[in-house]
This record gives C-alpha cells, structure tokens and sequence, in this order.
C-alpha cells in the first residue's frame, strides 16, 4: 500500500525524469572526456595497423626483395609488383604500388614480409585530393618510411616480444 | 464520399534511423502500419563468393565487415568452423582471449545499439555515454590487433599475438595539462588487462547510469511496452536467436547450450524475458552487459594468472615466429608456404556456431581438400529477426517501426553479406 | 603374361604391377603418393635422395621405393610412422645446408623443396650451425645457376648423360664437398639443356632470361604449339599480363616427352624486340609513317592490284599456321596472283611435281624410336629438329644403325655407324653409291634414267655398308633433312634417295625446316599443287624463277627477305625493283623497311590462334595465349580481310577453327586420307652434276636463326651455338694452302658481291669446301648457299 502511494507520488512529480535529470546535470559539470581532434590524438599502439611504408636497411638500401609474399598473401589484391635483377644481380621490385582504396588494413602484408620492409604505421591522417592519388608507388612509400624510420622502428621493436 | 486508399512509403535507404541501408516498404493506413516490406542487399558485397577464391585465412579479414559492429565475434564463427575442419584445439589461453573478447564484442554491439536505439526513440545523451564507454573498448581491440574495428585476431589455432604488457599512453600537450594527463592515464600504467580490468570495475555503474536515464523512464517506456510482441513459440518459429529470443522468454544461449571454447567454466547467467515486447528485449540486453561484464573480470584472472602459449603449435597451420623465420630453414619454408599458398584444409564440411551479441552466427564450411573453401555460408542471425519486421510492425504507427528496427538491432553487414 | 604379374600391397590397397618394376612406379600409376627428389620417370634410377624412404615388410630398416623392386606378396607403408619419421629425417638431412633463399628464388613456390618439407617435413629446424656455400657456376646466358641450394639429386647430370647425351653437368668431391658443376668452366652447350631447369627441383638451376620476373602463382598457363622445328613441340606459354614470361613442356609422349628444345623454351624472349612492329606503317617517299589499318589495308589492296597479277608474287613463311597459309594462298590466287611459296630455302624445284602431298616423316616421330638403321641425308637432326633427333638417339642406343651424308661431319650426341662429308656434288655421287649398291646386293640393274648417275658414283666401303645396313631387315629409314631441302640437287637426292628405298625397303622421309612446312604443302601455298594437293589451271612460277628483277608486286608473310631465303641478294633486289612490296610481319627488320611499301603488324605464334602440322602429319591447333602489342593483329584476321576488300568471295570466317576446317573439307573431298611418301620416278634421265671448280660454298642456317623470331632472342643469340654458327668454316690443310690462321677476318666473295666474317679452322669440313653460315647478319648480303666463292685475308 505504501510503495503504491509512493509510486503514485513518484509518477505525479516526475520523479524518474528528475532522477534523470541530476544525472545529465552531473554530468554536464564533470571533466570533459573531448580530445581536440585533430591536434590532439588518443594514444597509439604500436600495433597500429595505419598507412604503409617500405622500409631501407641503415645503409641506404631498400629492404624489399621482391619476393612477392605481401602480393600473393594480400586478401583485397590491393599490392602490385613487378620485379627485375638489377645490375648488382639483386632481385628487387621495379614497381611496387598499393591502392589504398582496395587495402582492408588487415596486416598481413606486414606479417608476410620476411624482411620487415613492407609494414603498416601509426599514420591515420591522410588524404586524396584526385583520382590517381591512393596508388601508392614504390616511391611514395619509401619516402614515408625514410620520415618515419624512428617510430616505425620503435613500433616493431616494442611488439617484437609477440610476434 | 472520397475514396480512402492505403498509401506505401518508402522507409530508408537512406534514413538515419534505416541503420544502414534498409529500405522498407511500408503500407500505410493513415499512420498505421498495413505491411513492411524489407528489401534488401543494397551492401552486398559477396563475401561468401570472394572466401572461396582466397586461401582460408584470407578470409578472416573479411568476417570482420559482416557485423561490423560486432567484429571478433564473426571471426569466431569462422575460425571456429576451420579449426573444427582442421581438427585442432586452440591452447587454453587462446581460449581464455578469445572468451574475454567475444564479450568485449558483446559490449561493444550492445553499447551501440542501446545509445543507437535510445537516439531512435528521442534519448539523445545515452549516445553519447555509451560511445564514451565503447571508446575504451575499441582502444582494446586497438591494443591487441593494431585496428580499432576491423582486427583480423582471430586465427585458426589461435590468436594472432599475445596481450600486451602496455598500454599507449596520452601525452601533455596544449590542451591537457600534465596533471591531466596524469589523471587519465591511471588505467594505462600497466597492461592490457589491468586496463580491461580497470574498465570492469567502473562499468556496472554506467550501466546503472544508462539504467536511471531509461529503465523507469515514463516516455520510453510509452515508447517500448507492448510494441512487437512475439510469442516464445512465434520466435521460435520465426528463427529467432539471441537476446530476440530470450526476450520472448525462451531461455537459449549457445555459451551455454553448446559451450565452445572455455564457456562451461565460467559463471554468467541467462537472463530472459517475460513479454517478448521491445522493452523486455531491451532489459535482456542491459542484462547481458552486465554478464559479460562478469565474463571479462573471470577472464582478466584467469588470463593474468596462467601465461602461455597463444597459438597450436603446429606450422603445417600456423606460421612460425618471425625470429625463427629468419634464422631457421623449415621455418622460412612453412612461413613461405602459408602466406602465398596457404595450408590444405581437408576435405569435409562443418558448421560452427557462436552466441554472437546478435544471435546464433554461424557459419557452414564445406573443403574439398584444397587451399581454399569450397563453399562458406554465413548463418546471419539479423537475416531471420529482419524478416520478422513485417508480422512485428503490423497494426503499429510509424514511429514504431523506428523503435521495432531499433529493437531487432541489425546491421547490413551480415544480412546483405 | 599373368606370370610376370605380382601382387603387393600398398598402405593397406591391393595393387598387381609386373615383377621386377620399381615400387615407385606402381604407386605412383596407383595415385599413391610417395615423395621423391632424384627420381623422374624418364632418368635412370639413382636413388640418392632417400627421400622416398617406405617401410616393406620384414625389411629392416626403410627402403627407397625408387629402387625397390616389387615382388610377390610384397607389404608396404608409405605413411606409416617409420617410414614417415625415414621421410621426416630425409628432409631434415637435406635442409641442413639449404640456404635460406625462399623470398629471392625463382623457385619459390613451385619448388618441390618447398612442397615436400610442408607435407613431410619437420616445421622447425633442429640444426643452428653453419651452413655451406658452393661458388655458383657460369653455364651460359639460358640457364643461372645458385648452387647452394643444390641437393644433389644429380637429376641434371642424369639428364646430360642419358637425354641430352653430353656429360657437361657432374658431381665432384664427397660428401659435404659435393658440387655440381660444369668439369672445365665452359657452358652448357646441349640443345636442350634448359630442360634441366625443369628438371632441378630445387631453385639451383633456373631459367636466366626470365630471372626475378615472376612468381609461379601469378603466371597463367596457355597450351601451345613450338613452331620452330617440324616436330611441333607442344608447350605451355606462361603469361602474367598478358606477356609471356617463360615456356615449359607440355607432356605430350607421341610429340615431345616431357622434353623442349631451348629454341622452343626460349624463343618467346623475341616477342619484345625492339623493332616490334606495333601499328600499321605506309612508306611515303622515304619516310616510313604509322597509320592506322583502313589506310594501310586499302594501300596493300590496291597496291597489288596495280600490278600485273602474272608480274606478282608471294613468300611465305614456313612457320605460319594453316589458316594464314590457307587464307594467303586464296587470297592471291583469288586476285590471279598465282607465284606465291613457302620453299623459301629451297633452290631445286625440278621434281616437284613428283613430291608427296606434304614433307611427310613416313612414320610417326615416336616410330623414329624402332628405327634399326637410318640414312640421314643432308640433316643435323640434333640441332634442327632436336626433339626427332633424341628420338633416334634413343634408337641408336639401343643398337640403331644411324648413319649420314652431310655436307659436313656433324658432332652427334649418339653412336653413327658410318658417316660421308662431301661438297654438293660428292653428296650426291655418295648417295648415288649407297644406291648402287643396294641395287647389286639384291641383284637388280638400274631403273630407266639412273644409269649414267650410278654410273659416276662412289664406290667405297662406307657406301656399300650404308646400304647393306639400310638393306638388312626391316626398320630401315633415309631422311632428307633441311640441308637436302636446300641442296642445289635435291630432285637427284630425293630420287636416288627413292631409289635406295625402293630396293632397300627403307622408308623415305622428310625433315624440311620450318614448323609448318607439312601444313603449308596441304594448305597449298606452293606454286604448283591448291589446297589439299588440288593441281591447278595454271601453275605458278617457282620463287627462282619469279624472284627477278622483273617483279611488280610481292606479299612477304613474316618473311625477312634477306635472312630467311635463298640467295638473299637477288631476292632483295628483285623486291628493291618491284613498284609495291606489303609485309604481314611481327617485326619491322632493317631489310623490310628497305624493300617494302606497307607493314602490317601481324601476331606472333604466341598471340594468336592457329594450326601446325607436324611432320607426322599431326595437326596441332592452338589458342593465342599473350596479348598482342599495340595494333597487332592476327594475320589470318587480317588475310580475312584483305580477302573481303578485294570483292573475293568466300572470306567471311569468323574464327580461325573455320579457316582450318574449311582446309579440312577439302582436304576429305580430295579424299587424302592415308600419305605416303613413295617416291615413283618416271623414268626421266638424271644427269650427274657437273664439277665445279674452286673452293666451294657450302652452308645452313644454324639452329638459332630459322625464323625471324628466334633471331631475336637475345638470350639464345648469346649461345655458343649462336655464335660458333657466325663463323665461316674451312679444313685446317686448305686454310694452310690459303694461308689463313684461325680468328682471321676473311673476306669472301661470290659474284661480285662480298662479305666478312670471322674464320674458324674445322676438321668436319670436307677439304674444297667453305663452310658460310645461312640467316645471320654477316652472310645476308651474299648470293646463293651453294657454287664457286673465292676467300681472302683481310
């Protein structure tokens, strides 16, 4: 009988929505949980599967060998390449292009290569502004891994325990 | 007198609260729904065909975009049925994280429907707690895959790594103070199960919060009571499975009907309902984030207490170490092998199925010995609750449709596959 | 034969096989699979590998199933777990010193290596120290070499001993020192030597052309037809993009075996010449300018139609297909053009009317196998047919009396009984021996108008065991190779050749050069028989007679004028006089350009769909395989329609299988069934050539220039073949009579015209001979193949 009362009061007041009411209100004074996208980021893990990048050994030279594990291994056949001896008699790629429009980012070119030359960065931010421009060549990729060298190696280095 | 006729409205594609892409055709009698007629396959995108022209693991990536708001779990479905061809088991921790991120998943898809569903019915700040919740959440999938939706985890004998020891940290910057910094990054001290743990510990009391805002609401529940009743046996025929079904009060849950992995030792409970209206279905699932709440926390203490290996350890299936691969000859070999032409699965068929947030997710792999499936089919459980959208709208006013798709929660993912 | 039958038993399946045949055999014919690295069905049995390690019944330890002979009630486990932990233990062994290679190698992802270790082997390595390493040997431009990552399976040196009948390739040192390698540093120099890359099942020996190009899983697999020789090689053109990336052999056990010649596996590094010809081109003034097909076709149609039809002519290659054979010659006839050939080569027409309906082997290439004594008549059959020459060589082998009437003494890979080098003359004369006496020893005189040839004949010992050779028992055979073709008498060699198998009972046969030249006698593109041998209205001159200044039009069909025909000279400078020259060719070679008015790109044997016949009378079609370049057509699409502008009827065929079966119909309304090669001679008198004097020209087109294909693969131009073929060639005595020294540059002369080129002193050549090489650049400039030249040290 009490608690029917009870309801009956707590429906006349609009108890519930006051209820609800001081909970959004609390919230309304609490910390701001915002980031200041773009210029600021949430943290990354180094596992961070982002844009691609063809890694150099410290020497200069290029680490791809053109073994194609990445191209064949690729779900979305996003990876094309084509390979020649070179006059030192290496074998290495003469094209190597990625259409990030095809890449579903899964990481397995990454995991395929059998000289970590081929992986996936930290970058998130990047844009096209015409047609022509998601083909990533050889090119492109290597300048991204020359900027990048120090965190992309830091990266590795810090998940290499669980590879 | 002029003559009054049914008028069909076009419901979706591309209305916000079409979830996607699904266009309805309603049959209208003034406001009152006549018919609903759901068509479907505008996201097509023939995963099924696809998977049977790539090695099996090839396709893992593509599970992923079936549901895409619940990722693992369809990864699971799929892994699951491999390894059943395969005939191999996954070592016990593999088990363990793949249980603790089903329900990871679990959260993740239920934390969107409701703050989705409660934006439908006219709730906007329940969208925003839940996404806040589900950004630590997609930070683990982060932390363990490298991608905060689409993980590509799952692998057959396994799982992809192991649990980090680390969390990535907020740096200070012009925005947040060190102090700041400090404060949020309390829970990323130590490893990724500290962080999940941390995460268990102040989930119940959102979940309450999003309880107090709703629950006892006078208006969703106006909006939610007595709208798409269906009877236990209705559901059952219908197809019905998962917190559609239980909601009806039918009280079937895979984790626990045919436990897989590790379920069968851990403690959750079956929560049902009692009307099988929208608002029962919106209590069971309230109720299963909280399970799964549970679920994780016995799953952070079991994982923290029982390191090991996460991967069979059989490189005829699992590439070796990159460590061994580049120093070992066998390794090189198995590593090449698996990565251009994948392994032969042998010949047979199996089916695998998961209690996926959704439903029953199954899916049926049929090998003919080769490297890659003969044939997949994806079990979608929003295929089945999609096509009861006709017989559970009818008699209802077209703001509840809103709430009825809503309350199926599906995603064109896994119904247009 | 239920005797030689026994029963075994395989994992368990009964199997019955014939006594005595190795264990490997049987289950392998059974589809039981047993791994295995130095076996191959065609190589004797080494059984160094170990790898096909079984378990037999009461045997005590596992037995190689390669060299395990089955025997009655023999038990045996392929999978059971001594044999597998043999299997396993076997590949542990022999990745120990693999080098960790996969990513670079080319024959990652074919490579049996690969295949083996993932089904048999062990999926982590046990053994952490150093590996070996073994210095890679240089074995010439086809075929690259990484010899760390050999196994010794010795399936190469195996192969250089048994097929190719060279021993180059050898195993030196033991155990850990083992290598493989040439003996001396020289290069391979067997014809078909690249087999060997198919061969090594490891990536130890691999294709050098196509090096890092490709991987196995990118390529896409096309059947085709080798149009390089007679025997029709058939062959697999590897495609990735449409660009063939390397060929291999198509298992074809009536044509080729499991084997390939380099020509037909690496002639396909042509396609890509720099001087591809990718769009039509019209001559204006003397400026050559690209067009587009409209303009070009309308061109060549009304080009050769301003020409008087009888001044006109036609050369076509012997390695076009059927079809483009068959359309050109309706073509032409169709417009009254009536001089058209494919005997390009050929320089004696006088008996053609008594050839057979085509060059026909007489048997089929497998037969060459049974043959017990073979003539050959002016043929290097290893080098220009490599393939029908491994098949006598077999026969040789096994007992075969293979002997030869060259212009030169050619190195055979095999036993030869009795061989004669002679000038053209002295080849004629010795066969004419061999026919004398064959005729004595079965008692019989000369046939009506031999007499007087026989009459000046050789008498010697070899002739007389040639012919008792030929004459004892059956399996006897006289071959009239490229050289007889084009030997200055071949009407004399072809009847005496009749003659000698006539009393014999030898079969004749023909082995003409080109890989079409059967098809092209049946698609009737000579000048005196139709199609399916038809005789017709009025004949057409032979090229000698027609190749004059006089010309007024000609259609060359991927013929270069100065490289692929007798007496380069005056054919092109009968084509230099002529008012309109078109050219369907693949290439636009420096003579074309100079000689004709309009070049129409035409595909390639690699592009387009086609027909072959072999000289077994085989007909072999094919569908293009790699995308033509540019605007490269078909040239059967394009002889189609040129067929249609000219008003001809009968061009509306839309697929090249209805070009073939329109020949095929009128091939069965002939009613050419069953060929022959029995030669009648009717009696007409044969007069003995006449001796000429000073040093006589003799000479052939080598292996590595018989199409203009071939010329163009650098790879196989860098051979050694290649280039000991650029040569000219004398008896060491008379270089001394000249006063000439080996390597000299020597200046040759031949009616007024001259060429240079390096000297090489050759014992093989007959002393009063000059030995000149045919189809390369240095010779292109000179007359005939044969008469009186004078040499001269620069």
């Amino acid at each position: 009988m009490a608690t029917a009362i009870l309801q009956f009061f707590k429906t006349f007041m609009l108890w519930e929505l006051l209820v609800g009411l001081k909970l959004t209100g609390r919230h309304l004074f609490r910390r701001k949980i915002t980031v200041q996208f773009p210029e600021e980021n949430t943290p990354i893990s180094p596992r961070f599967r982002g844009l691609h990048a063809l890694r150099r050994y410290p020497n200069g030279e290029e680490r791809c060998i053109a073994c194609k594990l990445c191209e064949a291994v690729c779900p979305a056949l996003a990876i094309t390449i084509e390979s020649a001896l070179r006059e030192d008699g290496t074998r290495r790629t003469t094209r190597y292009d990625i259409d990030l429009f095809k890449c579903i980012y899964c990481g397995f070119c990454e995991e395929a290569c059998p000289v970590d030359s081929i992986v996936e960065t930290h970058i998130q931010h990047y844009h096209f502004e015409s047609r022509g421009e998601q083909i990533m060549t050889k090119e492109k990729l290597l300048a991204i891994g020359d900027k990048y060298e120090a965190e992309i190696a830091a990266a590795r280095a810090a998940d290499a325990p669980y590879r | 007198m002029p003559e009054i006729r049914n008028y069909t409205l076009n419901f979706g594609p591309q209305h916000p609260a079409a979830h996607g892409v699904l266009r309805l055709v309603l049959e209208m009698d003034g406001e009152v729904v006549e018919r609903a007629d759901p068509h479907i396959g505008l996201l097509h995108r023939a995963t099924e065909k696809l998977a049977e022209n790539k090695p099996y693991n090839q396709s893992i990536g593509y599970m992923d975009r079936l549901d895409y708001v619940s990722m693992m779990c369809n990864e699971h479905g799929y892994v699951l049925a491999l390894e059943r061809l395969l005939g191999i088991q996954p070592p016990l921790r593999a088990q363990y994280i793949r249980v603790m991120y089903d329900e990871i998943t679990r959260l993740l898809n239920h934390l969107l429907w409701l703050g989705a569903h409660a934006l439908d019915v006219g709730a906007m700040s329940m969208f925003l707690y839940c996404l806040r919740e589900r950004e630590d959440l997609v930070d683990c999938y982060e932390a363990v895959s490298g991608s905060r939706m689409h993980a590509t985890y799952y692998r057959p004998g396994g799982v992809a790594r192991d649990l980090p020891g680390t969390m990535p940290q907020y740096k200070p910057s012009r925005w947040k103070s060190e102090a700041e910094v400090e404060r949020i990054n309390a829970d990323r001290q130590g490893s990724l199960l500290d962080f999940i743990e941390a995460f268990t510990e102040r989930f119940p009391q959102r979940v309450d919060e999003y309880e107090t805002l709703l629950t006892e609401n006078r208006i969703w529940r106006q909006r939610t009571v007595g709208v798409g009743v269906v009877s236990p046996e209705r559901a059952l025929q219908l197809g019905f499975t998962g917190p559609m079904l239980r909601g009806s009060g039918v009280e079937w849950d895979l984790r626990r009907k045919q436990p897989y992995e590790v379920y069968d030792r851990l403690d959750f409970d079956i929560p049902v309902g009692a009307n099988g209206d929208t608002y029962d279905r919106y209590l069971v699932r309230v109720e299963e984030m909280r399970q799964s709440n549970r679920i994780i926390r016995q799953c952070v203490d079991w994982l923290r207490a029982n390191p090991g290996p996460v991967m069979v350890d059989d490189h005829k299936i699992v590439p070796p170490r990159r460590e061994e691969m580049k120093a070992d000859m066998e390794a090189l070999i198995h590593h090449f092998k698996l990565f251009t032409e994948g392994m032969c699965v042998p010949a047979g068929e199996a089916y695998a199925a998961v209690e996926h947030p959704k439903g029953e997710f199954g899916v049926y792999l049929v090998s003919d010995g080769a490297n890659k499936p003969y044939r997949v089919k994806v079990r979608a459980p929003g295929f089945a609750h999609l096509a009861a959208l006709d017989e559970m709208s009818r008699g209802h006013m077209l703001a509840d449709v809103v709430t009825l798709i809503g309350s199926l929660d599906i995603v064109f993912g896994e119904i247009d596959r | 034969m239920s005797e030689d039958l026994v029963n075994i038993e395989v994992d368990g399946i009964p199997l019955k096989a014939k006594k005595g045949t190795m264990l490997i055999r049987v289950t392998d014919e059974a589809g039981i699979r047993i791994p295995r690295f130095c076996y191959h069905d065609k190589l004797s049995v080494a059984a160094n590998c170990r790898m096909c390690l079984v378990e037999v019944e009461k045997a005590p330890k596992p037995m190689p199933a390669c060299a395990t002979p089955v025997a009655e009630g023999m038990r045996v486990w392929t999978r059971s777990p001594k044999a597998l932990a043999a299997q396993k233990a076997t590949m542990e062994f022999l990745l120990i010193n693999h080098p960790l290679d996969c990513p670079v190698c080319d024959q990652g992802g074919e490579c049996e290596l690969q295949d083996v270790s993932m089904g048999y082997g062990e999926g982590i390595s046990r053994y952490s120290e150093a590996k070996r390493a073994v210095k890679d040997k240089d074995i010439g431009p086809l075929i690259a070499t990484e010899m760390t990552r050999c196994i010794h399976c010795t399936r190469c040196v195996r192969f250089g001993e048994e097929i190719a009948g060279l021993r180059e390739l050898g195993a030196t040192g033991r155990g850990e020192f083992m290598e493989i390698g040439t003996f001396v540093e020289k290069s391979v120099t067997s014809e078909l030597s690249g087999n060997v890359i198919d061969l090594c099942p490891v990536g130890a020996l691999t294709a050098k052309p196509s090096r890092f190009t490709y991987r196995a899983w990118e390529l896409v697999q096309h059947a085709s037809v080798a149009p390089h020789d007679g025997v029709g090689s058939n062959i697999h053109l590897h495609t990735y993009n449409g660009r063939v990336m390397r060929v291999v052999p198509r298992h074809n056990e009536a044509v080729n075996e499991t084997w390939i010649s380099d020509r037909d596996r690496f002639s396909y590094t042509g396609l890509g010449a720099a001087d591809r010809l990718t769009a039509p081109m019209i001559r204006e003034g003397d400026q050559w300018v690209t067009t587009d097909w409209e303009t070009a076709l309308t061109r060549v149609v009304e080009g050769l139609r301003g020409q008087p039809a009888e001044a006109c002519g036609a050369l076509l290659s012997p390695q076009a297909s059927v079809e483009e054979l068959y359309l050109a010659q309706q073509w032409l006839r169709g417009l009254g053009v009536r001089n058209l050939d494919h005997r390009l080569r050929q320089s004696d027409f006088s008996d053609q009317d008594r050839a057979p309906l085509f060059p026909y082997l007489g048997d089929a290439l497998e037969a060459l196998e049974q043959t017990r004594a073979c003539l050959l008549v002016g043929s290097e059959i290893r080098k220009d047919q490599p393939l029908a020459g491994h098949r006598l060589r077999k026969a040789a082998l096994g007992g075969a009396r293979v002997m030869a009437i060259n212009p030169r003494q050619v190195p055979f890979n095999f036993p030869v009984a009795e061989t004669v080098s002679a000038d053209p003359r002295g080849m004629v004369l010795a066969l004419a021996g061999v026919a004398r006496a064959a005729l004595e020893r079965a008692g019989r005189t000369a046939p009506e108008g031999f007499k007087a040839l026989l009459q000046a004949a050789r008498t010697d010992e070899t002739v007389r065991a040639m012919a008792q050779a030929l004459a004892e028992g059956e399996g006897a055979r006289v071959l009239l190779g490229v050289q007889a073709h084009a030997h200055p008498h071949f009407a004399l060699l072809r009847a005496l050749a009749g003659l000698v198998c006539e009393t014999t009972g030898a079969t004749l046969g023909y082995l003409p050069d080109g890989g079409n030249g059967a098809g092209a006698w049946l698609a009737g593109a000579v000048a005196h028989r139709g199609p399916a041998g038809e005789s017709l209205d009025a004949a057409g001159q032979t090229p000698d007679q027609w190749l004059q200044p006089g010309l007024k039009g000609c259609l060359l069909l991927n013929v270069e004028p100065d490289m692929d025909c007798e007496d380069p000279a005056r054919v092109m400078k009968a084509l230099g006089s002529a008012a309109f020259v078109a050219a369907l060719t693949p290439f636009a070679g420096e003579a074309l350009k100079r000689v004709a008015h309009v070049l129409l790109p035409v595909a390639t044997f690699a592009e387009t769909s086609g027909t072959y016949v072999n000289v077994e009378g085989r007909w072999q079609s094919v569908a293009g395989a790699a995308q033509p370049p540019g605007e490269t057509r078909p040239a059967w699409k394009v002889l189609r329609v040129l067929g249609n502008m000219s008003g001809l009827e009968g061009f509306e065929y839309l697929s090249s299988e209805e070009v073939r079966d329109a020949l095929k119909d009128r091939l069965r309304a002939a009613g050419v069934e069953g060929f022959d090669t029995v030669y009648r001679h009717d009696g007409a008198s044969l007069a003995v050539p006449e001796a000429s004097r000073g040093l006589q020209r003799i000479g052939a087109v080598g292996p590595y220039g018989v199409d203009s294909l071939v010329r163009r693969a650098a790879p196989l131009q860098a051979t050694q073949d290649a280039g000991a073929h650029a040569l000219a060639r004398i008896h060491p005595r008379q270089a001394r009579s000249l006063g000439l020294e080996e390597g000299d540059q020597v200046e040759v002369r031949q009616e007024g015209l001259s060429a240079r080129l390096p000297l090489a002193l050759d014992e093989a050549i007959p002393e009063g001979c000059l030995w000149l090489p045919v189809g390369v650049a240095a010779t292109r400039h000179l007359g005939r193949s044969h008469g009186a030249v004078e040499l001269n040290k620069v």
